[in-house]
């Protein structure tokens, strides 16, 4: 998704989110990552500078905080109607705080910094883990945001969302489990700030 | 509790890829210029990434199985292997103090390694360096510190009187790198009208594109935009232009330009 961003070219509008639509992002994202209550979130997000939404291209939104020094940064970034994703420099930011996440075994690692999807197996495997399944509960829904750690690493190197729920990557173990929006050393990666 | 969940850390990027170290060796670059960063910028992380990692036996530098005793091209040698081969080369004896002069000169191990070259004679050979093709490689690391240095030095000369009193707050590092140069061009839109060309504003420090170009619209009553880090004015206020971004931005007259049919006049001049 981010590949090929270059915030100068491909950023089209910018505009101030409204403190309404704030406030859904807001529990957007307090929901889909149940650890992160709201009371964090106001802290990392205050109310008193909105946010700014960046448009690229007809169907991506990305958000940003206001810096002191003038230009914007990138913090979460949203595709059509998907989950509301945090960018990984803000995830390395906060290691303390807990997203929803994955890990993937060691072997997958390589292809995922080129920007490839997880497929299951990387998931499945030793050294890979998913939250557990109860029993007809999956763990995971499909389409929901995940961050993607790696194995014996301890800052994440992507993320994206789900495109089959756990249950059924742990039964089917075959074909892309997560599709992966952003990753190390995409454009949105080197984009510190927006001006 | 949240203060702390919510308290920004700074994470320690590679100053070669701009990965986080423990990715570096996925990159293309990782022995030619991320080790050597690491090695000279932060060898604590380097001992903890690679020394452990070589003997375990896992990525790097892809040695794959050999040992940590064997000094056999496994991987890059560590600081204390460093260490340990210079004074095997030269002063044997005093193989046991390795670690109190490593403690010593926690940090600054640069230093200590240009003394022992100055002292005894040139450093031993990392045997893994060795097969490739230019082979000293402690002095390259210097040297190329050193190399950097003078770059930013003579940037530093480069810069203009002007912009270096706002220089010294936070974005001093970032802003330090460009020197400051706008260059003003007219360009004739139609046989009558004309636009100015802003070229160069994203240079000047503490002022952002779209603001200025605001404050140049209200100035020339006129529409102005920014595209692609270039400012564009209607009308033909070559002149006005270069005398607002002087005594408004507060930039430099020897750093504003006009650019008349490609050659580049000082305003000042």
């Amino acid at each position: 998704m981010f590949k090929r961003f270059d915030a100068s070219n491909d950023v089209s509008t910018s505009t101030q989110v409204k403190a309404s639509v704030q406030r859904g992002i807001k529990s957007q994202i307090s929901t889909s990552h149940p650890s992160i209550t709201d009371d964090i979130l106001d802290e990392l997000l205050p109310k008193k500078s909105p946010l700014v939404q960046y448009k690229i291209g007809p169907h991506l939104m990305l958000y940003c905080r206001q810096h002191e020094g003038g230009g914007d940064e990138p913090v979460f970034f949203q595709h059509r109607d998907g989950p509301i994703l945090p960018t990984l420099k803000f995830v390395h930011k906060y290691p303390k705080l807990e997203f929803t996440n994955v890990t993937v075994d060691k072997g997958a690692i390589p292809f995922m910094l080129g920007g490839a999807n997880v497929m299951c197996p990387g998931l499945t495997n030793a050294g890979g883990e998913m939250p557990p399944d109860e029993d007809d509960k999956a763990g995971l829904q499909k389409g929901d945001g995940v961050v993607i750690y790696a194995e014996g690493k301890e800052l994440p190197l992507a993320v994206g969302f789900m495109t089959m729920s756990s249950i059924n990557i742990r039964k089917k173990n075959k074909g892309t489990g997560i599709e992966v929006c952003h990753f190390l050393g995409d454009g949105l990666w080197g984009t510190d700030d927006i001006q | 509790m949240s203060v702390t969940i919510t308290t920004p850390q700074s994470v320690i990027y590679c100053g070669a890829c701009g990965m986080p170290p423990e990715y570096c060796s996925y990159g293309p670059d990782f022995e030619t210029h991320c080790v050597p960063w690491l090695k000279s910028s932060h060898p604590d992380i380097f001992a903890r990434l690679h020394g452990i990692a070589r003997g375990a036996g896992i990525d790097a530098g892809g040695g794959g199985s050999s040992s940590s005793t064997s000094p056999a091209a496994a991987g890059p040698w560590t600081t204390r292997e460093r260490l340990a081969a210079f004074y095997g080369k030269y002063m044997p004896e005093k193989l046991d103090g390795i670690d109190a002069i490593l403690e010593k000169y926690e940090g600054k191990e640069d230093k200590l390694f240009l003394a022992l070259v100055r002292k005894y004679g040139p450093e031993p050979e990392d045997p893994y360096y060795a097969d490739g093709s230019d082979s000293d490689d402690g002095d390259d690391d210097e040297d190329g510190d050193d190399g950097e240095r003078d770059v930013g030095e003579r940037m530093r000369d480069l810069d203009v009187d002007g912009g270096k009193k706002k220089r010294r707050g936070a974005a001093a590092k970032k802003v330090n790198k460009v020197d400051t140069r706008v260059i003003i061009q007219k360009i004739s839109r139609n046989r009558k009208k004309a636009v100015t060309h802003v070229v160069g504003m994203d240079t000047v420090p503490g002022i952002k594109l779209k603001d200025a170009a605001k404050a140049f619209s209200k100035r020339f009553a006129g529409s102005s935009s920014v595209k692609e880090k270039e400012i564009i004015i209607q009308g033909d206020h070559v002149e006005d232009v270069a005398e607002m971004i002087v005594t408004k931005f507060g930039v430099s007259e020897d750093a504003v330009f006009f650019d008349l049919d490609g050659e580049f006049v000082p305003y000042g001049g």
